[in-house]
């Protein structure tokens, strides 16, 4: 009895699996997809890790060796990716000799006097965090410009990204 | 007696319910008593422009129902013709722009010609028409003894980007038909009228280290430095006296409101907050302040008195109540109600009261902002955004009424007057 019930197992198995779908071979001429053309080209693949270093790379409206400290839109948190900025920004500022320009700067969606108190606030956020590793608060001075000194104008998310920012540099 | 005490109480209860409205909130409509009035063209050279502009004056008043169309004739004499015999009064005028520009006009009732005022007008330069025509009206308005709008005649003072970086302080009568550049090269922002008169302005200049508050003399060019803060400096609000001013600072690096004597220059801090307080504008007699802070985790309008600590919330509705203007005790502000992160929002503005927790909408599509009282808070000035163009707006508060003027400059970046 256990011989047979296992004999009927096994056909059953070896049945089940002849019933299996040949796995197509996306590399190779059996392609089963008859509509091949409508894939044209392999699909994007997006490293969302390298945001705020490809600002570092590309953009930097920073001078005297810093770099600029890019925001996200309504926030003057510095967030993780910035840290490699930060951290330049500290050896820098630690060796500058003269006083150090922190500049806030916002996209131009605000308004009024807001903006420049929130373009100030993210001022505040990278002197804050330059003073946590050693700087000396006198050293600093804080201007706002709110949406006034743009370093890009046209009208995509890319841009308005570069705008709302903090640069930094040596007063002359 | 009982009964009648009851009936005494139940009164009174009705009459508090059916008349404890907002006197600032009620929407008046006298259709009544307005005056049918026409204007009559008599200028050599017929000039639209002119036109135009007399009837802006005229329907933004809130005190006429002008006829629209542009009749031409005789400005002498008391011949009516007979297409205005339905109107009260028709006012002849005649504009003369060979050199300078010279106006004279003549008030007539429309029922038998009988002159009610003459008057003539001159001004050096061609550029400032607009002004004689605003005075013409005002004097029109005060002669039929209807209420103030001596606003009209006021300047317009703004400051617009030009470039990054780049900005200029510009002057404009209320209808930016005339536009003059006063201040130019550098960035140079938030201008503030700094008397009723209009003679002189506040700025904030960034041609130093840190923002510098300056009052210009707009006549002779004089310019005295007022005060100077790292991080930001704004004249938000200036007493009516000119004795005092609103200014937003930031000494220690967060945004807090200051009054400062203007003569004796000492500061007094009005708020104390981590977050930021900015906006600030004199109500209630100028004893207390109405400003925008981000204390609950988002901007909205508070009130605090100015010699004390207590702050309360002043407007329960919105998320993002980013920027407002009072006059005694009645308070505009501009809401964002769409949340794009990227590309225009709609912002709409709505009017309060210092005193009350209701709200009245003034606007209801677009991109609404910059709202500004006129001195006598009857008028509301805001800027009017869409896809296409930006216009400056007139609210009358008491009549409902609302104007729109086009408005070239396209980055404005502060608005008084």
């Amino acid at each position: 009895m256990t011989h047979k019930l296992l004999t009927l197992t096994a056909v059953i198995s070896l049945f089940l699996s002849g019933c299996g779908q040949t796995a197509p071979n996306l590399n190779g001429s059996n392609n089963n997809i008859s509509d091949a053309n409508a894939i044209s080209g392999d699909t994007v693949s997006i490293d969302e890790s390298n945001y705020g270093n490809e600002s570092e790379g590309n953009y930097n409206s920073s001078t005297d060796g810093f770099r600029s400290v890019y925001f996200d839109f309504g926030d003057y948190a510095i967030s993780s990716n910035m840290e490699n900025n930060m951290n330049n920004n500290i050896k820098v500022a630690m060796a500058a000799s003269s006083k150090i320009k922190i500049e806030g700067n916002c996209d131009e969606f605000g308004t009024d006097e807001y903006n420049y108190a929130l373009g100030l606030k993210r001022a505040k956020a990278v002197k804050d965090s330059l003073v946590s590793q050693g700087l000396t608060s006198g050293k600093t001075v804080m201007v706002s410009f709110g949406e006034s000194s743009p370093v890009c104008t046209e009208p995509n998310d890319s841009c308005y990204d570069r705008n709302r920012r903090v640069d930094i540099r040596l007063v002359k | 007696m009982k009964h009648l005490l009851i009936i005494i109480l139940s009164l009174h209860f009705f009459t508090l319910n059916l008349f404890g409205v907002d006197a600032t909130l009620k929407i008046e409509k006298d259709v009544e008593n307005r005056s049918r009035i026409a204007l009559l063209d008599g200028s050599a050279v017929k000039n639209k422009r002119v036109f135009d502009i007399l009837l802006s004056d005229l329907k933004i008043s809130g005190h006429f129902i002008p006829d629209t169309t542009h009749h031409q004739g005789d400005i002498t004499g008391k011949f009516i013709p007979p297409a205005l015999k339905g109107q009260e009064y028709v006012l002849k005028y005649s504009m003369n722009q060979r050199s300078g520009s010279k106006l004279l006009i003549r008030l007539l009732k429309a029922s038998d010609g009988t002159q009610v005022f003459k008057k003539s007008y001159a001004v050096p330069s061609k550029a400032k028409m607009p002004f004689l025509l605003h005075k013409a009206i005002n004097d029109v308005n005060n002669v039929l003894k209807y209420p103030d709008i001596s606003w009209i005649n006021r300047y317009v003072v703004y400051a617009v980007y030009t470039t990054p970086g780049r900005s200029e302080i510009r002057l404009a009568d209320y209808t930016m038909t005339y536009k003059k550049t006063i201040i130019k090269g550098g960035l140079n922002l938030f201008p503030k009228w700094a008397d009723a008169k209009q003679r002189a302005i506040y700025y904030t200049s960034y041609k130093e280290l840190i923002p510098t508050l300056y009052k210009l003399n707009i006549y002779n060019g004089s310019k005295q430095k007022i005060a100077s803060s790292q991080g930001m400096m704004v004249c938000s609000d200036v007493s009516k006296n000119g004795s005092k001013i609103l200014l937003t600072m930031a000494p220690e690096g967060q945004a807090d409101i200051f009054e400062m004597n203007v003569a004796s220059r000492s500061k007094k801090r009005v708020t104390n907050f981590k977050g930021i307080d900015v906006n600030g504008r004199y109500v209630d007699n100028e004893s207390r302040i109405v400003f925008i802070s981000n204390r609950l985790g988002y901007p909205n309008v508070f009130k605090k008195s100015i010699n004390s600590a207590a702050t309360s919330q002043v407007v329960y509705r919105g998320r993002n109540n980013n920027a407002c203007d009072a006059n005694g005790n009645k308070i505009v502000y501009s809401s964002r109600e769409s949340n794009n992160a990227f590309g225009k929002n709609t912002f709409n503005l709505y009017l309060a009261t210092s005193g009350s927790s209701s709200t009245r909408p003034l606007t209801a599509t677009g991109t609404n902002q910059f709202p500004r009282f006129s001195m006598d808070g009857s008028i509301i000035l805001y800027l009017k955004q869409n896809e296409y163009s930006t216009s400056i707006g007139y609210i009358n508060l008491t009549s409902s009424q609302s104007l729109l003027f086009p408005f070239n400059d396209k980055k404005v970046q502060s608005i008084d007057w």
